[in-house]
């Protein structure tokens, strides 16, 4: 097996799955066998957001696999492809490096820039999921890959293992599947954890990072199952007013620019661009964890609306 | 790029407009009726949870509301089958273009950069 360059892409390999079990999905909502709902210009926004990202990996993806390649030529270990233990390694490995990826995408507004595409949608279906970025690649996450390289993890393994990922994360994008049984639920990422992740009712903020396992959601404090009793509401705190999709691409990035264009010292500059989303110097403008605490006082209030429906 | 790349972008172009089309025929967007005023209500409680709204205003097309919160005028307004909200100083909706029964907000934000409410009149009696 060629180390540096992949067989196969398992994205590519599965984009005929995609588009069928979206057809399905539609059809079986369509004939009220399944609850979901599309949207006719938000379906167009997503699918656009995927083809455009297949194009964007081409033209800007070319440095990653460079500097991936070359931290692999000064690796500390020889891993071998063939080994089964190596597979086994490298999909807890770069599970876990996905965890953190996933986490710092949310918690710093610069890599949040290049994520909360996939989040825009206020809809949850499977077109959701191929909602991605354009942009991951200028944001340099993939940097966060380069020390499995440097393990020994040789390039094409790195590359399959994170499209296998992908393809998993497809199909939990969905509300036709309710919950998973509860050991798959305790060990997986399921439709119901990641429903909770794409979901902006401020206690299910900031949760359920998981790539393919949920575990280290729950290793690491950030695991939070869906509830009955609160439905999750789709979309990011503030949602977009439109379906421009050059706006769905960019408009975190432009939020960005006009700050710093307006920040009065480096503190403010850093502030805007690493700070957590919604940071601002006066504390005026809502981070999640300002509308946590405050979902968290109005639930505290005796007679608050909430608590009394 | 290269050829197979081509193919393989072309083959996803035609997927897409097929899925789009499909989407179209199914009609299965979220069930839209103009806004109540409890409704609106609901939807600024969860919106801005924790802000007791002042006063309550419903477009004409029942497509959006804007509700007074102490300095602040919260604006909401339809997106598809959902909701965009900002919320900005009261004086300044107040200040806002109003002609032909659309009041013209500027939300300065570039994810909502604006808003068109339809309503009889503006701003409200007394409301300044
Ligand atoms: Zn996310
Ligand atoms: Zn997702």
């Amino acid at each position: 097996m060629d180390p540096l360059k992949a067989q196969f892409d398992p994205v590519t390999l599965a984009i005929p799955f995609f588009v069928l079990t979206i057809i399905l999905e539609i059809a079986l909502t369509r004939f009220k066998a399944v609850k979901s709902h599309y949207e006719t210009k938000d379906t167009m926004t997503s699918l656009g957001m995927g083809l455009g990202s297949n194009v964007a990996g081409v033209l800007t993806g070319g440095a990653a696999v460079a500097a991936t390649v070359w931290v692999w030529q000064h690796r500390v270990f020889d891993i071998p492809m063939t080994a089964i233990w190596a597979w086994v390694a490298i999909f807890f490995l770069e599970d876990l490096t996905y965890y953190w990826f996933h986490r710092l995408s949310h918690e710093r507004r610069f890599w949040w820039a290049a994520h909360v595409n996939h989040h825009s949608s206020q809809h949850y279906n499977l077109s959701t999921a191929l909602r991605q970025t354009w942009t991951g690649g200028l944001a340099g996450t993939w940097a966060l890959w380069l020390p499995l390289a440097f393990l020994g993890f040789p390039p094409a393994m790195l590359a399959i293992q994170k499209g296998i990922s992908l393809v998993y994360q497809f199909w939990i994008h969905t509300e036709a599947i309710g919950r998973m049984p509860k050991w798959f639920e305790a060990v997986f990422n399921t439709p119901s954890h990641h429903r909770v992740h794409h979901a902006r009712n401020p206690r299910y903020l900031d949760s359920n990072y998981a790539g393919i396992l949920i575990i280290w959601d729950r290793l690491f404090g950030t695991f939070q199952p869906e509830l009955d009793e609160e439905t999750p509401r789709y979309g990011i705190v503030k949602n977009l007013s439109s379906f421009n999709i050059l706006r769905v691409a960019f408009h975190e990035w432009a939020g960005i620019a006009k700050d710093l264009a307006g920040s009065r010292s480096l503190r403010e500059a850093a502030g805007y661009l690493f700070g957590p989303p919604g940071w601002s110097p006066d504390g005026s403008r809502d981070t999640s964890a300002t509308l946590k605490a405050q979902w968290a006082a109005d639930q505290a209030k005796p007679n608050s609306p909430d608590v009394a429906a | 790029m290269d050829k197979q790349f081509a193919i393989q972008f072309a083959g996803s172009f035609a997927a897409v407009a097929l899925l789009v089309a499909l989407a179209a025929w199914a009609k299965i967007a979220k069930p839209m009726s103009p806004l109540s005023e409890a409704r609106a209500r609901a939807l600024f409680a969860d919106e801005f949870p924790g802000r007791a709204l002042d006063a309550l205003w419903v477009t004409n097309d029942g497509r959006g509301a804007l509700a007074r919160s102490g300095a602040s005028a919260l604006v909401l307004c339809e997106v598809g089958d959902g909701y965009a909200a900002r919320h900005i100083p009261w004086a300044q909706a107040v200040a806002a273009s109003f002609r032909d029964g659309v009041l013209k907000l500027d939300l300065a934000d570039v994810s909502a950069p604006r808003a068109r409410l339809a309503f009889d009149s503006w701003p409200p009696a007394g409301a300044a």
